[in-house]
């Protein structure tokens, strides 16, 4: 007899758990009325990014580097460099500030030996990193760039590496040391 | 009335202390070399395991001071309190302001058109190179090794001084060093 009933009916009627067949299946759901919940997003790591190369007809990634004591002029110089590759549909990877530094210049006074403080110049660094610059294009790109150059803001297009992706990470000195006794 | 005793066939002298003579040993009995073979590799885990924890730890990067406001400037004690405009004033800056945006938008548009006039030149005269020869213009088209690393300094409001004689002075720098 519960042969035939396993057999009779749709697959519902026809599962060994007999209760998702009752009219009451599901009574207690409530979940799918409630908005959806976005996942947390975990800390993201702080990840090198693979760096190409280029092709015979393109460069590869390409750091341009504004550096300057004014942080506005830098700053903005940056801004226009990025909106201009924007517009000129060149791919931007990343525009990022590089640590600041600062120094301290001491001058040695005219009658005497001891030097006295002349001032702290602290100097900024801003990178827009760009990708697949056409060879034909490039000269065109650097010379708009350096007629918008401004006053005090030194300019410098290098290819990307990952000692450049390197020096903006905290020093480490205990794996350092602990990695020179291993070895 | 030291004993004698005959070791080894040789005839030792009165005193039992002479043994230490011919069988030197020590006060304390020698560690076994195992136990220190354990040692060292117990040590070895144990820097291994502390390396594996500070290699979990991802690098961080080293924070911008541009970006951190000094507390000193979020003290809402000082306060400017600027005068109030008058009318003509407010209309005589709005003008100004359309001006320029008029000076800027026309700057900008002759910006554009020269590169797009670049640009152009530099196609036909690819396209020209390309009839006349096809190895120039593939070398034409090539990208520059050269070009990169490329170096420019800004330009200055005053030409640098001649015959200036600055003071001898020295440059410390003095950043904050960051460590993970």
């Amino acid at each position: 007899m519960f042969a035939l009933l396993s057999f009779s009916g749709d697959a519902l009627l026809g599962c060994h758990r007999s209760y998702r067949s009752r009219p009451t299946h599901g009574i207690g759901r409530f979940k799918y009325l409630l908005p959806k919940e976005v996942p947390k997003r975990k800390k993201e790591k702080v990840q090198m990014k693979e760096i190409s190369e280029g092709t015979e007809y393109q460069y590869g990634d390409i750091n341009i580097q504004m550096t300057s004591y004014d942080v506005c002029l830098v700053e903005h110089f940056a801004q226009y460099v990025h909106r201009l590759c924007n517009r000129l549909s060149i791919r931007v990877n990343e525009s990022y500030a590089m640590p600041t530094k600062t120094n301290e210049v001491l001058f040695l006074e005219e009658r005497g030996s001891k030097m006295q403080l002349d001032a702290v110049l602290t100097t900024h660094q801003r990178v827009v990193q760009i990708r697949g610059l056409s060879s034909t294009f490039a000269p065109i790109l650097l010379e708009i760039i350096q007629s918008n150059q401004p006053e005090g803001v030194h300019l410098l297009m290098k290819q990307h590496t990952e000692a450049d992706f390197k020096s903006r990470l905290k020093s480490r000195p205990e794996l350092e040391e602990l990695l020179a006794e291993m070895s | 009335m030291g004993k004698k005793v005959k070791v080894a066939g040789v005839e030792l002298k009165d005193k039992i202390s002479s043994l230490i003579y011919y069988f030197p040993c020590r006060a304390q009995p020698k560690k076994k070399k195992k136990v220190d073979v354990k040692k060292e590799q117990a040590q070895k885990e144990r820097m291994k395991k502390k390396l594996k924890k500070l290699e979990k730890a991802a690098p961080e990067l080293i924070p911008i001071e541009d970006f951190i406001t000094p507390l000193k400037y979020s003290e809402s004690s000082r306060m400017r309190s600027l005068p109030a405009l008058s009318p003509q004033e407010s209309e005589r800056r709005v003008l100004l302001l359309k001006k320029w945006c008029l000076f800027k938008q026309k700057q900008d548009e002759a910006e554009k058109k020269a590169i797009k006039g670049l640009v152009e030149s530099q196609q036909e005269a690819l396209r020209e190179l390309r009839l006349e020869s096809e190895e120039l213009y593939q070398a034409a088209v090539r990208r520059d090794e050269g070009l990169f690393p490329f170096q420019r300094d800004g330009p200055t409001y005053t030409p640098p001084l001649p015959g200036y004689d600055p003071p001898e002075g020295k440059c410390i720098d003095i950043t904050k060093v960051y460590t993970q």
